[in-house]
């Protein structure tokens, strides 16, 4: 049939979105859209989201606006971004104030610095200031989404040749088994388990009795002693790069990365940890999507 | 379908014309050949086909006489002996002259299959009568083969009428999984809704009882052609339906070749129970393509332009924008409120449009209070505004009709409730699911 299908608002953690590095990119001619595919298969055209604005910046000029926003979930953070193609969100962007609950839908955008590196963020389509309430129940239907692709994953695990038909036999959307044979070729060697009890923490979330645990983990692991040393070097490093640039200009990922590598013998996720933590304690922040200036 | 069974037919053709000289199999991997490697079209591969074996292509068009099973709609020069199902009388105009030509459905113990008689009948015929037809040709349209009665063609009454029945075996079906153009089906279901009319058919007045029946996969509208004596709350077993669909909705129709068992009231759940039964996701209904008195849980994500405050033409209905009508220019438009939004639910997304009554009630204030809004602020959009705050990122339960069209799915609302659930609970659920 040829009904024209508006791409579905995927409910998605951000950890998910975030941790994925494949791209199916579409043609304006051809008129098929671009996906993000997520470890776990989702085929994220569109998001719809609701968590906690943290910061609003204007990264354009008062005519020519870019308008960064930064909301988290209980598993990581949406960069979300309007610019004049997107006045009435950029507008909305401009009006928020945070901290606020905030609901989200947005276009996947993808950015590659490199051949290596893939950043993912959500181009906005609308914005809105929501009750808690209304994110918590976000959180169910993230949560719910998350649980069917874990099934759907665990038994694409179980096939010798992981197909489309096999997996719908099973009851799993064909949409979704699409993006889970998508997955299974690419991301070969993800864990289920780190997303399984990101399901857990998640749906933890939202139960009163946790409410204190999770925060008072959170003040704990940001200080990890053990980090500090690699993370002083990310922050020298980052320094001496800086001089060579103009002073609005921010460090290329990659290119920091490489550095830090030769210098230090981490392996790339203690790489990301590391500079995922300098941010959240606010020593980086990234004034483009894959760049990074230190905050002195 | 699969290949083989699709080229069946065929390779019997080629096998015939080709008198021996070649194998079925033989025939089968030339045609597939033909028709895959060098993609030449049907007719064409055929006749190759029997030339490269040594036949004449001319043999493919001697006279063959079929089962209607048999037919692939390439046949030149058909002979089938067939019961009539049903025959009608159509006036049409042929270069400005009237024209009497006949159409209706053939059957024999192998299938059924539509025909088009193009000649005036030479003698009297009637449904249920068998007759010789000789000299047709076949056809296809939308893929499906039918017989043809042209100026060559004759057909006659069977005097011994010895052709046997068609018997399809009907299929059991739960009410969601109905599709259109689905045939002799067994549906059971409780009558949730009924209404007896008079219509104006070709033939004449017509009695129709129309309703809703369901089961508990779901809902679907019903047209009984036929007096079954049908009452509200019964349930029912209906057996030899057929699926229609109307604007894209899948609807079950059954006439006096169906026969209705009215069944035991415990065989379906409580009509309470049922009206539960039309809970859908959109990739459900989109899949299905569209459905009555579908429940939907979703979220709002959008709230399009031509919601709120609009003016429709008085002539037309069409929505106005700056006073002047598409069709009809410059109109006194009138006021009407509504949403356009598009409603999402993860596994897939529709446009909605909720009308007068159902916005006034998500306002909280009806079409008059929204013009003075309207007139105090000096705007518009202002009640637009208005229902995108009340109603994006809100977690909706909406009842309504899905319709299904080149633009896909749409809801008409007839019910928009905010939804509520005890979050609590749920995320206890879930987690105990996990921790298994």
């Amino acid at each position: 049939m040829s009904m024209i299908q508006r791409e579905v608002a995927w409910r998605l953690f951000a950890e998910e979105f975030n941790q994925s590095t494949l791209e199916i990119s579409g043609s304006e001619a051809e008129r098929t859209p671009s996906y993000v595919v997520t470890p776990l298969g989702a085929m994220v055209n569109r998001v719809y989201m609701v968590g906690v604005l943290t910061e609003t910046e204007n990264l354009g000029t008062q005519d020519d606006p870019m308008w960064r926003a930064r909301v988290s979930d209980p598993t990581g953070t949406y960069f979300v971004s309007a610019g004049q193609y997107q006045p009435g969100a950029a507008t909305a962007i401009s009006s928020l104030e945070p901290p606020a609950f905030v609901a989200v839908v947005g276009k996947s955008s993808v950015y590659r610095p490199d051949d290596e590196s893939m950043f993912t963020s959500l181009r906005c389509e609308c914005i809105k200031v929501v009750s808690e309430e209304l994110r918590d129940y976000w959180i169910l239907e993230a949560a719910r989404a998350l649980k069917t692709r874990l099934e759907a994953m665990e038994e694409a695990r179980k096939m010798d040749n992981v197909s489309v038909e096999e997996l719908t036999k099973l009851g799993f959307e064909s949409d979704l088994a699409r993006g889970v044979v998508k997955a299974a070729e690419h991301y070969d060697s993800i864990s289920l388990d780190k997303y399984w009890s990101m399901l857990e923490d998640s749906l933890m979330y939202v139960l009163p009795e946790y409410e204190r645990r999770t925060t008072l983990e959170e003040s704990t692991d940001v200080t990890e002693e053990d980090n500090s040393e690699l993370e002083d070097l990310i922050l020298e490093i980052i320094g001496e790069m800086e001089e060579e640039l103009s002073q609005d200009e921010g460090v290329d990922y990659g290119d920091l990365m490489v550095e830090v590598m030769n210098r230090a013998k981490i392996s790339e996720e203690e790489f990301e940890e590391a500079v995922k933590n300098l941010r959240s304690i606010g020593h980086l922040y990234e004034p483009d999507l894959g760049s990074l200036k230190r905050i002195y | 379908m699969n290949k083989n069974e699709e080229l069946a037919p065929h390779v019997n053709d080629i096998t015939r014309a080709l008198k021996g000289k070649a194998s079925e199999e033989e025939v089968e991997r030339e045609l597939q050949e033909w028709l895959e490697k060098y993609r030449v079209d049907l007719p064409t591969a055929k006749r190759s086909v029997v030339n490269k074996l040594g036949g004449d292509p001319q043999d493919l068009y001697i006279r063959t006489e079929k089962k209607i099973g048999e037919i692939t709609g390439a046949e030149k020069n058909l002979e089938v002996k067939v019961r009539i199902v049903s025959i009608t009388e159509k006036n049409i105009e042929v270069d400005g002259e009237p024209k009497k030509i006949y159409y209706g459905i053939f059957g024999d113990d192998t299938g059924t299959i539509p025909f088009t008689l193009w000649e005036p009948l030479t003698e009297e015929l009637e449904k249920g009568d068998t007759v010789h037809v000789i000299n047709a040709y076949a056809t296809t349209w939308n893929d499906k083969p039918q017989i043809n009665i042209g100026s060559r063609g004759r057909m006659k009454m069977l005097e011994d009428g010895d052709v046997p029945e068609f018997k399809r075996t009907p299929q059991r079906c739960n009410i969601m999984d109905v599709r259109e153009g689905m045939r002799d089906l067994i549906i059971t279901g409780r009558i949730l809704s009924l209404e007896n009319k008079i219509i104006q058919t070709e033939n004449g007045e017509k009695d129709l009882c129309s309703g809703i029946v369901a089961d508990p996969t779901g809902k679907i509208q019903f047209s009984a052609w036929h007096d079954f004596d049908l009452k509200e709350d019964q349930v029912i077993e209906v057996e030899g339906g057929y699926i229609r669909s109307w604007r894209g909705v899948p609807q079950l129709s059954f006439d006096e070749n169906a026969s209705v068992e009215v069944l035991d009231d415990s065989t379906v759940p409580s009509g309470a129970d049922l009206e539960e039964a039309g809970m859908m996701t959109i990739s459900q209904l989109a899949r299905r393509g569209g459905a009555v008195d579908a429940i939907i849980d979703a979220v709002m994500i959008d709230v399009k332009s031509g919601s709120g405050l609009i003016f429709r033409c008085p002539e037309c209905n069409r929505v106005v924008q700056k006073s002047a009508c598409r069709i009809h220019g410059k109109v006194d438009g009138e006021p009407d409120l509504r949403v356009k939004g598009i409603l999402d639910d993860g596994t897939g997304a529709l446009t909605v449009i909720i009308t007068r009554d159902e916005t006034e009630k998500i306002l909280g204030y009806d079409l008059d209070k929204a013009m003075q809004i309207a007139r105090d602020r000096m705007d518009h959009g202002i009640i637009k505004d208005e229902l995108e705050d009340r109603l994006i990122a809100q977690p909706l339960r909406l009842k309504g009709n899905v319709t299904c069209d080149d633009y896909g799915l749409m809801l008409i609302a007839s019910d928009v409730q905010e939804k509520k659930i005890d979050m609590e609970k749920e995320a206890r659920r879930l987690l105990d699911e996990v921790r298994i």
